[in-house]
C-alpha cells in the first residue's frame, strides 16, 4: 500500500495513454454489460425464479395444436392440483405488422390468473378486482404498457389472425413481473368467436400446484391421465416451457458468449500492448530502481498493480458510464426499432455491474502479466545501457 | 512531396510486438464482425433462395405466416377450379392445398428438443417447387403416413433417416425419402401427404394453397383474382413476398451485428490510436529531421495516417483469415434459430460473400482513419526545434 502513490503517478504519466485504453475498457464493459443483459431478458423467468410450483401442460406434439377444454375439470380433480386457468395465444396484430407493435397476447382466467397461478406478479388488488368485472379489459405488463403509453380506459385493436375475431380490449392497468412483455385478457372474450366457440379448445393449461414435491407426480399423473386420448399431453415446469423457446434461438446464446470472451480477450490485448509500451519506455529507470535496492518481486508488483489499477479505473467508469449514458440512449434509440420487443424485459442486474468490475480487474492481470514478468527480469546492466 | 511508403512499412516491421499486437486485435475485432454479418446473411438467404416469383400462395385475409392461417375444404376446392394455374404432363392442375402443424421433436443429441414444421401436402406439390429433389428413398405415397424429410434436418434431428419411425404424441410418419430443396426454407420442413396429415391430426381444413403459374405476371394476375373474389375470403401473395415477409427473422441478429461491431470498433479504434502515439511520440527526433528536410506537414499527415491503414488493412485481411478457419473447422455444419413468425425452427448455413469480405476490409480501414487522425496530427503539428532537441 505504501507503494500506491508510485504506482497511482505511473499510472497517469501518460494521460491521454491512460485515458484512451480506459476508453477502449470502458466500451467493451458496456457491450458485455448489453450482451448479458440481453441474454437474460430473453431467458427473461416471469416468475424471477419463484415459478416451481407451476406447470403448463401442452398438447403432447407441440404448442402448434390445441386441447379439448374437457381437460380442465379432470385436471383439476388431480390431488395437489391448486387451480388451472386455460390459456391461449392470440397472436393478433396491434396496429400494424411492424416488429416494434408485437405483444404477446394471451387469453386466461382471470377469476385465479393473478389469485392463485401467477401469484407472485405484482398487481394493485384494485386493478385486479376491475379487470376481473371488465369483460372486455385487459391487463398488460407495466413496461410494454409503457411503451405503447396506454392509460386507463385505452381502447385497442387486436386483429386476430388464426382466431377469426378482432378483439376491441380496454387498458385496465399494469402488472410487474419478471416478463413483463404480455398482456391478458378474458378467456370468456374469445366466446365471441365462432371458431373457438365451435373448436371448445384452448392453447395450453397454466396449472400451479400445492407444493415443489407434487410437482413431478402431477406432471406424470396428466400425461398419463390423456395418454390414449385424442390429445396426449406433455405437462413441463414453467422453466422447461421457457426453455423452449430458447432452445429455439438455437445457438444465439452460443454466439453471444463467444462473441463476449473474443472481445474481452481483444481489449486485453490492447490493455497488454499499453502496458508493455509504458514499460519499455522504462527501461532505464526501472534499471535505476533496481540498482536503488528495489528487488524483481517489487518491479512485478509495480506493473501488475499498474495494469490492473488502470483496467479498474476504466471498468468502474465503464460501469458509470453505461449506466448513466450509454445504456439509457442504447435503449432510446432501439426502442423505435424492429427489436424493440426483446428489449421489454431489458434490465441490467446488480450482478451483471458486479461481473463488469471483476471482469476488468481480470483483464488486468492478464494484460498485465508478461510485461510486468519481463521488466522484473531485466538485467541492471543491460537496462542502464539501453538508451531509449 | 510524399514521404515514400517504404519508410512506414518499414516502421510497421520494425516494430514487430506492439503491431502484432495491434493487428490482432483489429483481426479478432473484424471477424466477430464479419461472423455476425455472415450469419445474417445465411438466414437471409435461407429465406428468400429458390422462392419463386411464379409460385402463389393463398392464405386466409390477415394472416402473416401459413400456420396461422385456415383454409376449408370448400375455399380449397374452388381454388382447385379456379382457372389460370399450370398444369402437369398428365393434364392435373399444379394446385396443392397443404395444410402445416408443428411437432415438437428431439434433437440428434437427444437432450434438446425442438419445434419443426410438418407440410402436408398433395404430392403434386413437387412439381410445384422443382427446386426440391429427392435425394435417398423415395417420394411419400399419397393418403399414407409415410414422409420425406431434409437431408440437412435428417442429420439435427433424431429418428428421421430413411426407414425410421418418427413418433410425437400419438402421430406416427415413417420416412421414406431424403430431399434437398438447395438451402430455401423447406429444408427445415417434414414433407407428408394432406390427407394424411389431416387424419392423424383430426383437423378436416388446410392452411394454404400453393398454385404455380406460367411466369410471374401471371401469377399477379391471379393474386388479383383471388383478391376479387368476394366468396372467397383468401389472400394470395408469391411465394418470394411471402418469404420476404419473414426476414423479420434475421432481425434481431441484425441489430445484433450493428451493437456488436458499433462498440467493438470504437474500442478497438482506441487500441489503433494509442499504438500510434507511442509511435509518433518514440520517433519524435525523426518526424523533426524529415521536417528539416523538407517535408511538408501535411506530408507528415498524411503518411502517419497512411500507417495506421496499414496497420488496420492487415488487421482487416487477418480477420478475413480468421472468419474462414472458422467457418471451415466450426461452423460446417447448418445451424438453426427460431423463425417468430411460425414459431419453428429454420435451418441455414453461415454464409461468406466477396461484399462481406469488402465490408469487413472498410470496417478496418474505418478504424485505422478513426485511429490514425489524431496521432497524425500531433506529429504534423510538431515543431522542428523542439523535435530535434528531444533525446
Amino acid at each position: 500500500m505504501k507503494y500506491f502513490r508510485l504506482v497511482w503517478r505511473n499510472v497517469f504519466r501518460k494521460k491521454l495513454r491512460t485515458s484512451l485504453t480506459a476508453s477502449s475498457i470502458v466500451i467493451v464493459l458496456t457491450l458485455i454489460v448489453i450482451l448479458a443483459s440481453l441474454l437474460q431478458a430473453m431467458q427473461a423467468d416471469p416468475s424471477g425464479g419463484r415459478g416451481a410450483n407451476r406447470l403448463v401442460v401442452q398438447h403432447a406434439t407441440g404448442l402448434g395444436n390445441f386441447l379439448p377444454l374437457s381437460q380442465r375439470q379432470r385436471i383439476e380433480q388431480i390431488p395437489g392440483v391448486v387451480a388451472v386457468s386455460p390459456e391461449l395465444w392470440f397472436g393478433g396484430v396491434y396496429k400494424d405488422d411492424k416488429p416494434e407493435n408485437w405483444i404477446g397476447q394471451l387469453s386466461t382466467d382471470p377469476d385465479i390468473y393473478f389469485d392463485k397461478i401467477f401469484d407472485d406478479a405484482s398487481i394493485d388488488p384494485a386493478v385486479n378486482a376491475e379487470w376481473k368485472a371488465t369483460r372486455n379489459g385487459f391487463v398488460a405488463g407495466a413496461s410494454i404498457a409503457k411503451k405503447h403509453g396506454w392509460k386507463k380506459g385505452d381502447h385497442i385493436i387486436l386483429k386476430g389472425t388464426y382466431i377469426p375475431l378482432n378483439a376491441e380490449l380496454v387498458y385496465v392497468g399494469p402488472y410487474s413481473a419478471g416478463d413483463e412483455s404480455n398482456l391478458f385478457f378474458h378467456n370468456e372474450y374469445l366466446n365471441q368467436s365462432d371458431w373457438v366457440l365451435a373448436n371448445k379448445v384452448t392453447g395450453l393449461y397454466y396449472l400451479k400446484v400445492d407444493s415443489a414435491e407434487s410437482v413431478p407426480r402431477v406432471a406424470a399423473a396428466i400425461d398419463k391421465m390423456f395418454e390414449n386420448s385424442d390429445a396426449p399431453t406433455k405437462t413441463l415446469t414453467e422453466k422447461q416451457f421457457q426453455l423452449q423457446f430458447m432452445e429455439m434461438m438455437g445457438n444465439v446464446k452460443l454466439l453471444i458468449n463467444g462473441i463476449s470472451l473474443i472481445i474481452l480477450f481483444a481489449v486485453t490485448l490492447i490493455v497488454a500492448n499499453t502496458v508493455a509500451m509504458s514499460a519499455r519506455e522504462r527501461v532505464t529507470e526501472i534499471a535505476v530502481m533496481r540498482t536503488l535496492g528495489f528487488g524483481r518481486g517489487h518491479i512485478l508488483g509495480f506493473i501488475l498493480s499498474e495494469s490492473v489499477l488502470m483496467a479498474l479505473l476504466g471498468g468502474i467508469l465503464g460501469v458509470l458510464i453505461a449506466k448513466i449514458l450509454i445504456i439509457p440512449a442504447f435503449l432510446a434509440v432501439l426502442s423505435k426499432t424492429s427489436v424493440s420487443i426483446w428489449l421489454v424485459n431489458f434490465r441490467v442486474s446488480g450482478r451483471t455491474w458486479a461481473m463488469a468490475c471483476i471482469v476488468s480487474i481480470c483483464v488486468g492481470i492478464f494484460a498485465g502479466f508478461i510485461p510486468a514478468i519481463r521488466s522484473s527480469q531485466l538485467r541492471i546492466v543491460d537496462g542502464l545501457r539501453k538508451v531509449v | 512531396m510524399a514521404i515514400p511508403l517504404k519508410y512506414n512499412l518499414r516502421n510497421l516491421v520494425a516494430r514487430k510486438a506492439s503491431t502484432g499486437m495491434t493487428t490482432f486485435v483489429i483481426g479478432l475485432v473484424v471477424a466477430v464482425f464479419l461472423c455476425v454479418l455472415a450469419l445474417v446473411q445465411g438466414v437471409t438467404r435461407t429465406l428468400s433462395v429458390t422462392a419463386s416469383t411464379r409460385n402463389v400462395i393463398a392464405m386466409r385475409v390477415g394472416s402473416q405466416a401459413e400456420m396461422q392461417s385456415v383454409i376449408t375444404r370448400d375455399q380449397a376446392d374452388q381454388m382447385q377450379a379456379m382457372p389460370g394455374p399450370e398444369r402437369d404432363a398428365s393434364g392435373k392442375a399444379l394446385v396443392s392445398p397443404e395444410l402445416i402443424t408443428l411437432i415438437n421433436v428431439p434433437r440428434e443429441d437427444g437432450k434438446t428438443n425442438s419445434n419443426v414444421q410438418v407440410r402436408g401436402m398433395d404430392p403434386i406439390g413437387m412439381t410445384i417447387r422443382p427446386s426440391v429433389k429427392i435425394v435417398d428413398g423415395r417420394m411419400f405415397n399419397a393418403g399414407t403416413n409415410e414422409a420425406i424429410v431434409s437431408k440437412n434436418l435428417s442429420k439435427r434431428f433424431a429418428s428421421m433417416n430413411v426407414g425410421e419411425t418418427l413418433k410425437t404424441g400419438s402421430y406416427r410418419w415413417v420416412i421414406v425419402g431424403l430431399f434437398d430443396a438447395q438451402g430455401s426454407a423447406y429444408e427445415s420442413e417434414i414433407w407428408t401427404d394432406a390427407r394424411g396429415l389431416q387424419q392423424q391430426t383430426k383437423r378436416n381444413m388446410f392452411s394454404s394453397v400453393f398454385i404455380r403459374l406460367a411466369d410471374s405476371e401471371a401469377a399477379n394476375r391471379y393474386i388479383e383474382t383471388i383478391k376479387g373474389d368476394q366468396r372467397l375470403k383468401l389472400e394470395g401473395k408469391t411465394e418470394r413476398k411471402y418469404y420476404d415477409e419473414q426476414m423479420i427473422t434475421g432481425a434481431p441478429i441484425k441489430a445484433l451485428a450493428f451493437i456488436v461491431g458499433f462498440f467493438t470498433a470504437i474500442g478497438a479504434s482506441f487500441g489503433a490510436m494509442n499504438t500510434m502515439y507511442a509511435q509518433v511520440s518514440a520517433r519524435t527526433r525523426e518526424i523533426g529531421t524529415l521536417r528539416a528536410l523538407g517535408f511538408s506537414r501535411r506530408s507528415i499527415l498524411v503518411s502517419f495516417v497512411i500507417e495506421s491503414l496499414m496497420l488496420c488493412l492487415a488487421g482487416g485481411l487477418l480477420g478475413v483469415v480468421f472468419t474462414f478457419l472458422v467457418f471451415n473447422l466450426f461452423l460446417t455444419h447448418p445451424t438453426g434459430t427460431m423463425n417468430f413468425r411460425t414459431f419453428s425452427e429454420v435451418l441455414f448455413n453461415f454464409r461468406m460473400t466477396p461484399e462481406l469480405i469488402a465490408g469487413g476490409l472498410v470496417f478496418a480501414l474505418a478504424m485505422g482513419i478513426i485511429g490514425g487522425f489524431f496521432p497524425a496530427a500531433r506529429a504534423a503539428r510538431l515543431k522542428i526545434t523542439t523535435a530535434l532537441r528531444e533525446v
